[in-house]
């Protein structure tokens, strides 16, 4: 009696274990599999991780990574709203798509696995469209322009890197262009990371920095924002542009989101976007500089 | 996998591990005397002071490091106070371990029967006496697996430091992945590197626990 | 109250919105530790067998949980499960599917040592009386362990609730993420809002936790 009893709970423990086991065991062990199975993906075979346009229509629903800590491009409002340019715009896709939007709150450094494990249909978080990236997704047509800047106190106003002394540090967000572009050009600059915008805006603030780097249009906007602190640098590094970004190989969804950006820029839409999501921040002096409209970069 | 850029990756890995082990011996060392005095205060009964360390306790053990470490780094900067990160990172595990601390080590003395005491003091021995040669060598026998818990415990908090910017192994592993998307290696380097830290704490302490386990148990 | 930012919290709906993240805290906590109750008690029954491979088995899951920070594996069932087996979990189901392996083995710990905490004359004098096993099992073994058990079950609560403070980095927005949310977006208006909506969220695990902890000392006082 004693035996069956165990034998029964033995059982269903050791099914338990197996499963669980082989949850865990999927980080480490099968470790060797994973890049059989990304280059499967790549070759856009059946088990690829996104949806398809039709299948997206289909379920009603499209899930869009934004960020919801970077005001005033995407931030939630004290109403639980999703606001800023890049919200705007993705409001605006829901729209023409005739679905509904799920915002997935994504950080700098997850937005690439966000899209590689099909977790979000498009990420519309400030993305910069570099090589590297573009190696691991798929960018559509450019909404905007974007360089480097380095914003700093107003009592030390760092006008070139150069100023920078050998103990002090300079925050960056991970996973950023600022991050990647002064750790291969300036290694010997002392870089505080944090992972939110949250965390580096208020780590900024008590000082902790000498200085911030990050997109320009980023630190324009806070030392617009925020009294005592003046942008030394406003353009480091080579112009780059902000596109919204697919999954790898989904087709269907990046032709469909080109045409969009296409159409909606006959209206002028980024600019309106600009008016109703930006204006307040930067004033309507860098209006023309910052938007690209239907793709075309001047 | 690729091995050539895990090894490429080693040195950052080396140097996050480091820095870990740095901040994580610290605070644990910190919150073993924290807790320490904690417990003595609440075992012998020191009125008020007992209070405030109750106070602190419950306080430090009913809410997350992550959000102390918040409030640590990013709060207290707003009235006044600012502490750098590796200090903030050695603080808050100090204050949440000494929490730990203080409850062990006082169960462990409260373990010990009161008739040790007065059988003691029936031998003609001092409260002092009692204390050193009778009370800690048995409390800390009984304490010493809960101890060795405590002290695993806080290494593995340690891959919270992240948030406030400290280059710490979760971090390294994080940023890695931001910066060149070679996910499966940069976490098969990070499981690998966690066990280096842990392994030997978790053989260490069941050696400890059974040698001990011998002296404390008469029958 | 203007300096320390805590006004900030009775603008709009983001006093609904921190509470709600809160209860996307305790939501995940409570159905892992339902989850971990019933694995566990299967778990440490099987583990006190003296079956040698079952034995290393859960010896070495018991291991992998206990060196293994929570992050780590929320990282690894997050993105890994995805990347190895194409599977797409979302965010709280991830931390759900966490936070049961690891509730599992804390519990199927503690049955274990419940289990054999139960002396063995206990075992022997149920059978002199002429009881079945599965009578001594269930009139004297369980009721014992099961003193012992909730208590430390109860405490496991807790430890998972402030334990859920890692999973907004995985992007679940639970309190701690909302606390951000709500001091960037209000960044202009209160600069200082950092302290007052760290120090509220540190107060809410507090009041979320603390009577769950001392009703599990209370019934550990009353039942030993």
């Amino acid at each position: 009696m004693k035996k069956n009893i165990f034998r029964t709970i033995g059982t269903l423990g050791l099914t338990a274990v197996t499963a669980l086991g082989l949850l865990s065991g999927c980080g480490s062990k099968s470790a060797d599999t994973a890049s059989a199975k990304a280059a499967d993906t790549k070759d856009g075979s059946a088990d690829a991780v996104y949806r398809t346009l039709d299948e997206i229509k289909e379920s009603g629903t499209i899930n869009i990574g934004v960020f919801s800590d970077k005001s005033p491009f995407g931030y939630v409002d004290e109403n639980g709203e999703y606001q800023g340019y890049d919200v705007y715009f993705a409001n605006k896709i829901g729209e023409d798509l005739g679905v509904d939007i799920n915002y997935v709150s994504t950080e700098a450094a997850s937005r690439i696995e966000y899209l590689q494990t099909g977790k979000v249909d498009i990420i519309l978080a400030n993305f910069t469209v570099t090589p590297e990236r573009a190696e691991e997704v798929d960018f559509a047509l450019p909404y905007m322009n974007v360089a480097l800047g380095v914003v700093s106190h107003d009592d030390k106003v760092i006008k070139d890197l150069s100023e920078i002394g050998a103990d002090e540090q300079v925050i960056v967000i991970s996973g950023t262009t600022a991050e990647t572009y002064l750790t291969k050009n300036y290694p010997d600059i002392k870089l505080q990371k944090f992972d939110t915008y949250a965390a580096a805006k208020s780590a900024f603030e008590n000082g902790t920095g000498v200085a911030w780097a990050n997109d320009n249009t980023e630190v324009i906007a806070f030392a617009a924002e925020n009294e005592g602190y003046t942008v030394g640098i406003d353009s480091l590094g080579s112009a780059d542009t902000i596109a919204p970004a697919v999954s790898k190989g989904n087709e269907t969804l990046l032709k469909w989101i080109n045409d969009e950006i296409v159409t909606i820029g006959k209206d002028n839409f980024f600019h309106k976007d600009y008016e109703e999501t930006l204006v307040d921040t930067y004033g309507t002096e860098f209006e023309e500089t910052l938007v690209v409209e239907s793709g075309e970069v001047k | 996998m690729n091995f050539e850029i895990m090894k490429s990756y080693l040195p950052l890995y080396k140097d996050a591990m480091l820095l870990t082990l740095k901040i994580g011996w610290l605070g644990i060392f910190f919150s073993i005397v924290i807790g320490f005095v904690c417990a003595l205060i609440r075992y012998n009964r020191i009125p008020l002071l007992q209070r405030v360390v109750g106070a602190y306790i419950e306080l430090f053990r009913n809410t997350p490091l992550l959000v102390q470490l918040f409030f640590l780094y990013f709060g207290l900067p707003n009235i006044g106070i600012s502490i750098d990160a590796q200090s903030c990172g050695v603080l808050g595990l100090a204050l949440i371990g000494g929490a730990y601390m203080a409850e062990t080590f006082r169960s462990g003395l409260e373990a010990i029967d009161k008739i040790q005491t007065e059988s003691a003091l029936s031998l003609g021995m001092n409260g002092w006496q009692i204390f050193i040669h009778i009370i800690v060598p048995q409390a800390v026998a009984v304490s010493i697996p809960a101890f060795v818990a405590n002290i695993i415990f806080l290494l593995k908090e340690t891959s919270v430091f992240s948030a406030i910017s400290l280059m710490d192994l979760m971090f390294t592993a994080k940023d890695l992945i931001g910066l060149y998307y070679k996910t499966i290696e940069c976490l098969t380097l990070l499981v690998v590197f966690y066990m280096i830290i842990l392994i030997p704490v978790s053989i260490l302490g069941s050696i400890v626990e059974r040698k001990v386990r011998y002296a404390s148990f008469g029958d | 109250m203007q300096a320390l930012g805590i006004d900030v919290l009775f603008k709009g709906t983001n006093m609904e919105r921190i509470i709600e993240g809160l209860w996307v805290s305790v939501r995940i906590s409570l159905i892992a530790v339902v989850i971990s109750i019933v694995l566990g008690l299967a778990v440490g029954a099987l583990m006190t067998r003296e079956n040698i491979v079952i034995k290393a088995v859960t010896r070495a899951y018991l291991e992998v949980v206990r060196f293994m920070p929570q992050m780590v594996l929320l990282f690894i069932v997050f993105f890994g499960s995805t990347r190895v087996f194409g599977w797409n979990i979302e965010a709280e189901i991830a931390s759900i599917i966490v936070f049961s392996f690891w509730g599992t083995a804390e519990m199927a710990d503690l049955v274990r040592g419940a289990l054999i905490s139960i002396p063995k004359h206990q075992y022997e004098s149920a059978e002199a009386l002429g009881m079945s096993d599965a009578q001594t099992y269930f009139y004297i073994i369980i009721p014992q362990a099961v003193r012992r058990l909730i208590p430390l079950s109860i405490n496991l609560i807790t430890r998972m609730i402030k334990t859920t403070s890692l999973v907004m980095m995985i992007g679940v927005v639970e309190v701690l993420k909302v606390g951000q949310q709500i001091i960037e977006a209000n960044r202009k208006s209160s600069p200082n809002a950092a302290f007052g909506i760290y120090a509220v969220v540190f107060l809410m695990y507090f009041v979320a936790c603390w009577p769950i902890s001392m009703f599990s000392k209370y019934l550990e006082r009353k039942w030993n």
